[in-house]
């Protein structure tokens, strides 16, 4: 998968190429418009990452001249957060939009969402090392014994289960499961995944969830890394 | 006229006020002298011809009128304005005494046996644009037969003094309207001193001088309302810049603990070799510090756009009790863990921004659960009435300082000064659910016993 990102400061772009390739993707950097716009419409990118404050032609701009052109996925970046800021994004052709300072994990499950086009397919039954998941009829097992979980407790693990092996911040993790868009200065994530933790991973040898301090939680066997 | 000074505008207004007064004034003073003195020359004019009539019947013939000429003018020598004509009716000028020069014209004459009346006077202009006035009658001599008498006076003199007295008039006015002026602009610009005072205090108050107030005492008393409404302007500005000054200062403050965090202990590490995990646990903290700063950051926006005038409410009718229990159960863990119990009561709708009330409610909650004592109950409470909602939020615990309640909504303050979580706490908390209850046009309250109970209530009107 090549991504373009075009974004004019340097340590930014230096963070985003390095995380992304080493997430898998082949990485192209712009440092401003002008260019941004003249790489995204002559090579072939499947998404294009854009920071909307860009010198000479900024990213508003460039999503409209690539709009014309093509139908490449375009994420913008950007540290204004204004509400009518993100409906130009998004009626300019924009896909979808970030607002600085993110969690790197959070830019990683924006990009994959975007190039899977299209809901992820629902599955029925999630099964990972000897864990378990009855998504219809709601029933966890691990190393075949049966674990009770409260609904959201199951929400969780099913949210960890259908993205294995990615880190999930405490942000991402509280919309999805508990449609709680904002920081409420607590540490509530963290403390639904101990609860769920010492039902699932408690008494097996083989822990399922890790917590990777200072990004999130991932759900893998093995050790993370 | 917009555009003219208050000063000029008065003086104008006033000067046209004089002028007009005096104008009307002075027609009329003038007309009524210039009636009276010609009603009194038309009553000589008729009174002459009268007698004349009277006098010339008594004589015989022509001869005897030629006769007697000295004393049929003697009549009008009292004036010498005044000409008199006899002339027979066949044309014969039998007697012509005209001092003015002015010969007179051949006027209509009033029959002989008819009153004479002022309104028999003839006027004409005579040569050298000279104003007459005459009138001419018919009288039968003894011996039958008739002559003509015409009396005129010149009214040259009259005419002259009016013209004189006209421009007395104009001249008197105009000197009235020009001290009207100085005087006005003078009296204006005295009265309108009181104003020039507030201007000058007003150019006084600068940012850093927002102390200052106009004087209301010295002000009269149709200024004193616009003084006392320019001190309560500045007043509230003044809070405000305090209110602002103190968040600059306060947020400036919880910046420098997590970036003294970052910077110490990436130096710390920096100065030797460290193992792997080490650097690992750095970066770790580091990214933990850094999450600090972003929700302080986006909590100052939110608060900074909520006061944005631009601020729309996207409000919708809702069950709050499922609301409620939503949000009970995002808590439920963490109350757990602390042994609170959450118990939700009471059934009701509320007309408010369900996101806002979700961070509203969120905030309170976690608060609540940052002071209650593991054992103790949180009790969250809806009950409703026509005008609107109220979620009370109650706990045991510690309970607020008297002091410490009217200031609790405010932004970054503590009860505890030396309180070291804030790292979760950021201080914007309470201070976020005041905004937002303003923005729904509710509002947000505190009741707290020390040692006892502690319960915040929100109240949302049904229509904001």
């Amino acid at each position: 998968m090549r991504l373009l990102v075009v974004e004019d400061e340097a340590k930014t772009g230096e963070y985003l190429r390095k995380g992304l390739e080493e997430s898998g993707f082949t990485v192209d950097i712009a440092n401003n418009g002008v260019d941004g716009l003249h790489l995204a419409l002559e090579e072939n990118y499947d998404l294009v990452v854009l920071d909307v404050m860009l010198p000479a032609l900024d990213g508003w701009a460039v999503v409209k001249r690539i709009r014309e052109k093509k139908n490449i996925p375009v994420l913008f970046l950007t540290a204004r957060d204004h509400v009518e800021d993100r409906v130009r994004g998004l009626e300019l052709g924009g896909d979808d939009y970030l607002i600085k300072p993110f969690a790197f994990v959070e830019l990683l499950a924006r990009i994959r969402t975007l190039l899977r086009r299209g809901p992820a397919r629902e599955v029925e039954k999630i099964s990972i090392g000897d864990l378990e998941i009855d998504v219809v009829r709601r029933r966890v097992k691990r190393a075949g014994q049966r674990v009770d979980l409260t609904p959201r407790e199951f929400s969780l693990l099913q949210l960890l289960a259908n993205r294995h092996g990615e880190v999930l911040s405490r942000t991402q993790i509280a919309s999805y499961v508990w449609d709680m868009n904002f920081d409420s200065d607590t540490n509530v994530v963290e403390v639904a995944i101990r609860r769920l933790r010492a039902k699932i991973d408690d008494g097996h040898d083989v822990k399922l969830i890790h917590t990777i301090r200072g990004m999130g939680y991932v759900l893998e066997v093995g050790e993370p890394g | 006229m917009s555009r003219l000074s208050l000063n000029a505008r008065l003086a104008l207004l006033f000067t046209f006020i004089v002028t007009f007064c005096l104008a009307v004034v002075g027609t009329i003073l003038f007309d009524a002298l210039s009636r009276q003195i010609y009603a009194q020359d038309d009553l000589g004019i008729v009174l002459s011809a009268r007698h004349l009539r009277r006098l010339a019947a008594e004589m015989d013939d022509f001869a005897a009128v030629r006769e007697h000429q000295a004393r049929l003018v003697s009549l009008v020598l009292g004036d010498s304005a005044l000409a008199l004509k006899v002339d027979s009716s066949g044309g014969m000028s039998l007697i012509d005494y005209d001092p003015p020069h002015l010969p007179i014209i051949n006027l209509t004459a009033t029959a002989q046996d008819q009153r004479i009346v002022t309104e028999h006077l003839q006027r004409w202009i005579s040569a050298g644009d000279v104003p007459m006035r005459g009138i001419a009658t018919l009288a039968t001599l003894r011996d039958g037969s008739a002559v003509k008498i015409s009396v005129a006076r010149s009214m040259r003199d009259r005419a002259l003094m009016l013209e004189q007295y006209r421009s007395l008039i104009w001249m008197t006015e105009g000197s009235a309207v020009l001290i009207a002026i100085v005087l006005s602009l003078l009296l204006i610009r005295r009265a309108l001193k009181p104003l020039q005072n507030i201007a000058d205090s007003a150019r006084g108050i600068t940012p850093e001088r927002l102390d200052a107030r106009i004087d209301v005492k010295r002000a009269p008393t149709e200024l004193h309302d616009l003084a006392l409404s320019l001190n309560a302007m500045l007043l509230r500005l003044q809070q405000g810049f305090d209110r602002l000054w103190q968040f600059t200062t306060d947020l400036a403050h919880d910046l420098r603990t997590p970036i003294g965090n970052m910077r110490g202990a990436s130096e710390v590490a920096l100065t030797r070799l460290r193992s792997a995990p080490e650097y690992q646990a750095l970066l770790a903290s580091n990214i933990e510090e850094c999450d600090r700063v972003t929700r302080m950051i986006e909590s100052v926006l939110f608060l900074a756009r909520a006061e944005s005038p631009h601020f729309a409410l996207k409000r919708t009718t809702f069950d709050a009790s499922e609301e409620l229990h939503r949000i009970g159960e995002y808590f439920e863990g963490l109350a757990a863990e602390g042994g609170v119990d959450i118990c939700i009561r009471g059934e009701a709708r509320v007309n408010a921004e369900r996101e806002l009330f979700r961070r509203a409610i969120s905030n309170l909650l976690a608060n609540a659960l940052r002071y209650t004592p593991a054992g103790a109950t949180i009790l969250i409470a809806v009950t409703a009435s026509s005008e609107g909602t109220s979620i009370a939020v109650q706990n045991a615990g510690t309970g607020i300082a008297p002091g410490d309640v009217g200031k609790i909504f405010e932004r970054f303050y503590r009860a505890d000064a030396s309180r070291t979580d804030s790292g979760t706490a950021s201080g914007l908390g309470l201070a976020i659910v005041k905004t937002i209850m303003e923005l729904h046009g509710g509002r947000a309250s505190v009741r707290s016993e020390v040692g006892g109970l502690t319960t915040f209530e929100l109240y949302f009107p049904a229509r904001g």
